[in-house]
């Protein structure tokens, strides 16, 4: 099968000022299959977060090749790296990343606005997605009127609207208690499961690693033997 | 806790905050700098103005008896003393002229003596008509009016001690400008500004001397043209001054004379101590120049207020620059508070704190003002600081302008400052203070202004400045401060009025459908984004308007001040250039003057003729020319319009239009034949006969009450004389007497408007506003872009989270920089249409300031598009500049870190 994402000694190095260069992503190999569901575990400052960036194409590589969906992210350029992100991934953030001057609604639907979709189409389908993550009327809600599991349920919902074949998490459950961690887990793992897509949950809890189909863990940037033996 | 070592890392760690703030700080106080220097500046302008109309700057009056040769070597011998000139006066008790068996007689006046190169070192008694003669005399237009004297006749002058003297007239003298000499010499008559004498004739040294020689010692004037001249009862009763006067007229060097006119008038004091006290018994000094800058000093004072006025604005809006850059880092100032307040810091201290740091960076920024508004004031006006004592003036200006920037400054940070310490304390996050409206909101104290602006306008509009004559006759101004109430009110209000009703507009989000047209998602995420910053986007909105309107309306100012100024000049001069023939010319001449630069030439006569026995200015034109070179407006005919009054004249050439007094004198009406005696080329004087055509009240050239209009070509061949006086000229670009006049060659003499609108502008108007103005919409142009610059900025540093939100769930550079550019273009559209608006209306108030400067007043401002137009093109390269900044930090956000963030 052809991997949906595949790292092939994907490097990525800081150079701080006054101080020795840090490797936050120290050659990795991986490769994600379609519809798979891959956590990736590891203590503060393992390069978790940093590998993620490189998957979503966010930042890139310094060394070794990063590849999504048949497309080699240092090839393209910020504009086909963002539409990449737009058509085929949602992401998901610990700080849920939402926009505090739109409504919970209109968050959900920046993909679809950003995409040029009609006003119409795009807050329709947001109040759907609203529905699925069980935030029914909450499309004209303000952000600072949610709670932290309600925050993190809109985040779901953008990331899922344009219906992704990756899911990229970055620790979306830890700042929620364990109730509301649990629901938004089921929700990512739920619509990876039913719509096909891929799932990379970063993650320092084993508990929520332990959902997904193969847990991987990083240590100095590293993708540590055990970790890759998952 | 260690405040200074806290507010030293505070800086350090808000580095761009402090820089922000800083230059803020260091616009306001370069600004304030520069026109402080400028008020310095202008006060050597206005000192120079004050001297340079003078004849003489001082006379040295010599005791009876006095060597006159050993008195000048004393005077030459000072360091101050550039030149002499002899003068000496003998008052006259009446003159009389028996002619044709008929006797006229008239009072007293002054018979004065003066050496041959009197007229080209001092400028005055130029020759109307006639020649100089050895051992005769000219007469001023008042003694022939009176005697009904005309060249060759022999008046006969009453000497004191009862002597007579029969003195042959050889022509008429202009002695316009000579008051100051003619009229009483001590301190008692001039302080009742008693009238010099009109009726004067001018002869040469020799023939004063035995004249002088006919008076007994100690004689005095019986009525010389003081106490009893000035028709005041209460006049205290003066001792008469001697019937002869010896002089020595002065001129000083103005090199070493100080700029500021109150530092002027003490040197010159010091200057006549020590001539009295060297020539002590001998010479006494009327200091001329001292008495010409007494008023010079109340005018600089208000020149000053008036460039304060002007600049008043731009430091305004500098800190409030500042104080939004205060605001700007709300978010960082709370996050350091909090720091802080989880380390121990008590809330006194983080006050302490906070306002310390504040201080620091005003005082920082006010330093480095002070010393580019100083580069600055040296660039634009250096020449005319260097003799206003620059240092004492930098070092006060520079004390002056640190202190309250610092002082302003900080207060201007203060309350938002106060506010975000406030709401750390209470939220965190959640802005206090803006829950319910602000105290002028609610009081509507901006409606309150701008309604007041308006009645003070309608009350007092037009009355503002009012020009008078001082005792020595130089034009001067008063100051009514209610000039200036209308402009500050409606600068207010109208500055309040349009942040209340930007916040209101902008927070109902009508804009967001047209920026998402316009600018696609990144436009509809800035229109939803501008909603909830209402406030900010207003506060820039608000900052770019008034940088926009303070240019606009000192533009418009500084456009009617130079346009008034221009027509007073063209009124005087009569066209854009005048040529003077040095040598007998006809009116072919006018050929000769059109050329390159000059599109239509225009002869003119300008001859001293007799209505009667009253010698008055006939001005003869060609009708057909003269409206192409010169303004001839309606408002100077009575009855006729000004192309009627040139029709008449050229298709009925021996009409001639008459000045009011003349028509009411001789009671003539329109079509009454009136004979004038005008001087042929001979100076014989010829009859000719005339046919009024209408009333003339003002004209080119002729500033005077009477005169007369009349077509050249008809008196060139009543009197047999073609010549010319001069030419008027109009030009086809800027009007220059240098290039006309290299074309011309040594025979003519030329000058153009410039020069006549610095020889006529009083003490206060002879300053150039122009480098101000270059100063004030400079700042202006720099205070829009750096405001709009950290408006946007302060938003990305806001929304750091958000834009690397949208850019990681898929917004493209291009969309994410529409988003930037959306918010730019409405801050700057809105900014510069309102900013345009206001300044208009400033503008117009601001004309109140300018009634009464110039006569005739302006009617409507003079709006320079051409200039408006630049600086709104300056400002959208600022909001480019602007806009490209906040593009590039935004580029630079890390994304990854960004979202990390809590």
């Amino acid at each position: 099968m052809i991997p949906l994402v595949l790292c092939v000694g994907a490097t990525r190095e800081f150079i701080r000022a006054g101080a020795a260069s840090v490797r936050a992503v120290d050659r990795v190999d991986l490769d994600i299959a379609p519809g798979e569901f891959v956590a990736i575990e590891g203590p503060s400052g393992s390069g978790k977060s940093t590998l993620l960036g490189l998957l979503a194409g966010i930042d890139q590589a310094d060394g070794g090749s990063v590849t999504v969906l048949g497309h080699d992210i240092a090839r393209l350029s910020p504009t086909e790296r963002a539409r990449l992100r737009r058509s085929a991934m949602g992401v998901v953030f610990q700080a849920f990343g939402l926009v505090d001057s739109l409504s919970a609604g209109e968050n959900v639907a920046l993909p679809l606005a950003l995409d040029g979709a009609s006003v119409a189409e795009r807050l329709g389908r947001a109040a759907d997605a609203l529905t699925e993550v069980g935030l029914d009327g909450f499309d004209t809600a303000r952000i600072d009127e949610l709670s932290g599991g309600e925050r993190q349920r809109v985040g779901v919902a953008r990331a899922l609207i344009a219906h992704p074949s990756l899911i990229l998490a970055d620790e979306p459950v830890g700042s929620l208690d364990d109730e509301n961690a649990s629901q938004v887990l089921d929700l990512l793992e739920a619509a990876s499961r039913a719509g096909g897509a891929s799932l990379v949950l970063v993650t320092h809890d084993p508990q929520s690693a332990a959902r997904a189909d193969r847990r991987v863990r990083m240590r100095d940037g590293r993708l540590t033997p055990e970790g890759i033996a998952t | 806790m260690n405040i200074g070592v806290h507010i030293w890392q505070l800086m350090n760690r808000e580095r761009r905050r402090t820089l922000a703030a800083a230059a803020g700080v260091a616009i306001a106080a370069a600004l304030m700098m520069s026109v402080v220097l400028f008020g310095s500046a202008s006060g050597t302008t206005v000192t120079r103005r004050a001297l340079a109309d003078l004849p003489v700057d001082g006379q040295a009056i010599l005791a009876p008896g006095a060597d006159s040769a050993a008195a000048t070597a004393l005077l030459v011998a000072d360091p101050t003393v550039r030149s002499t000139q002899p003068f000496d006066v003998v008052h006259f008790d009446g003159a009389t002229l028996s002619k044709a068996g008929s006797a006229t007689q008239t009072s007293s006046g002054v018979l004065v003596g003066v050496g041959p190169g009197f007229q080209d070192s001092t400028g005055l008694f130029s020759l109307s008509a006639g020649r100089i003669v050895p051992g005769q005399i000219v007469v001023s237009r008042d003694l022939a009016t009176n005697l009904g004297l005309t060249p060759g006749d022999s008046a006969r002058f009453l000497l004191a001690g009862g002597q007579s003297a029969d003195l042959v007239v050889s022509g008429i003298v202009d002695i316009t400008g000579a008051d100051l000499i003619l009229g009483p010499v001590d301190e008692a008559h001039r302080a009742i500004a008693a009238n010099p004498p009109v009726n004067v004739a001018v002869t040469d040294l020799t023939t004063l001397a035995k004249l002088a020689g006919q008076i007994p010692a100690g004689a005095v004037a019986s009525d010389p043209a003081a106490g009893a001249n000035t028709g005041n009862s209460a006049s205290p009763v003066l001792a008469p001054e001697p019937a002869v006067l010896h002089e020595i007229l002065l001129r000083y060097d103005d090199a070493q004379l100080p700029g500021n006119p109150g530092d002027a008038k003490v040197w010159l004091d010091g200057v006549r101590r020590r001539i009295e006290r060297v020539g002590a018994g001998t010479i006494t000094i009327a200091d001329d120049a001292s008495a010409s800058l007494e008023p010079v000093a109340a005018d600089l004072a208000w020149g000053q207020v008036l460039f304060v006025f002007l600049a008043l604005p731009g430091v305004a809006l500098a800190l409030a620059l500042s104080r939004f850059a205060a605001e700007s880092s709300a978010e960082a100032t709370r996050g350091y508070a909090s720091l802080l307040r989880a380390r121990g810091a008590s809330q006194r201290q983080l006050v302490s704190l906070f306002l310390g740091t504040t201080t620091l960076t005003a005082v920082l920024g006010a330093v480095i003002g002070a010393i580019v508004g100083t580069g600055l004031a040296f660039l634009v006006f250096g020449s005319e600081l260097g003799a206003a004592n620059p240092l004492v003036t930098i070092l006060g200006g520079f004390a002056l302008t640190v202190l309250l920037t610092t002082l302003l400054a900080t207060l201007a940070a203060a309350q938002p400052l106060r506010d975000q310490l406030r709401a750390e304390l209470v939220s965190g996050r959640q802005e206090l203070g803006r829950l319910r409206p602000p105290l002028w909101q609610r009081l509507y104290l901006d409606l309150l202004a701008l309604v007041a602006a308006g009645a003070v306008f309608w009350l007092v509009g037009g009355s503002g400045v009012h020009p008078v004559l001082n005792a020595e006759g130089n034009p001067t101004v008063t100051l009514a401060l209610t000039s200036f109430v209308a402009p500050f009110l409606l600068w207010i209000g109208g500055t309040l009025f349009l942040l209340r009703l930007t916040v209101r507009l902008l927070s109902r989000g009508p804009l967001t459908p047209l920026l998402e047209r316009l600018f696609g998602p990144g436009g509809d995420v800035a229109g939803r984004s501008l909603v909830s910053r209402a406030g900010a986007a207003s506060r820039a909105i608000v900052l770019l308007a008034l940088a926009v309107s303070f240019a606009t309306s000192t533009l418009t100012f500084e456009a009617t001040y130079r346009q008034q100024q221009r027509v007073d000049a063209g009124l005087t001069l009569g066209a854009d250039l005048k040529a003077v023939p040095t040598t007998v010319v006809d009116a072919s001449a006018a050929a000769t003057v059109t050329g390159p630069g000059v599109t239509v030439a225009s002869p003119f006569v300008d001859r001293v003729v007799y209505v009667g026995s009253e010698a008055q200015d006939l001005l003869a034109i060609d009708p057909t020319t003269l409206p192409h070179v010169a303004t001839l407006s309606d408002s100077f005919f009575q009855g006729t319009t000004a192309v009627g009054a040139m029709g008449a004249l050229a298709s009925q050439p021996d009409a001639i239009f008459v000045s009011a007094e003349t028509a009411k004198d001789y009671s003539i009406v329109p079509g009454d034949r009136i004979r004038i005696r005008i001087p042929d080329a001979h100076g014989q004087l010829r009859e000719v006969d005339f046919h009024m055509a209408g009333v003339a009240l003002e004209f080119p050239t002729a500033p005077k009450d009477a005169f007369l209009v009349a077509n050249l070509d008809y008196v060139a061949r009543q009197t047999g004389d073609p010549a010319i006086s001069f030419v008027l000229a109009a030009s086809s670009g800027d009007p220059s007497a240098a290039s006309l006049g290299q074309r011309l060659g040594s025979g003519w003499t030329v000058s153009d408007l410039g020069s006549v609108t610095a020889r006529l502008a009083n003490s206060v108007t002879s300053v150039d506003l122009g480098a101000l103005v270059t100063l004030d919409v400079g700042f202006a142009i720099l205070i829009a872009s750096v405001g709009v610059a950290l408006f946007l900025l302060a938003g990305l540093s806001e929304r750091k989270r958000e834009l690397a939100t949208l850019a990681a769930i898929g917004a493209d550079p291009a969309q994410l920089g529409a988003l930037v550019a959306a918010e730019t273009t409405v801050v700057g559209t809105a900014g510069t249409a309102a900013g345009i608006l206001t300044g208009g209306l400033v503008g117009v108030t601001l004309l109140g300031i300018l009634a009464g400067v110039f006569d005739p007043p302006a009617d409507v401002p003079n709006v320079p598009v051409a200039a408006v137009v630049a600086v709104i093109l300056a400002v959208i390269v600022g909001l480019l500049l602007a806009n490209v900044v906040a593009t590039r930090t935004m580029r630079r956000i890390d994304v990854l870190a960004a979202l990390r963030e809590r």
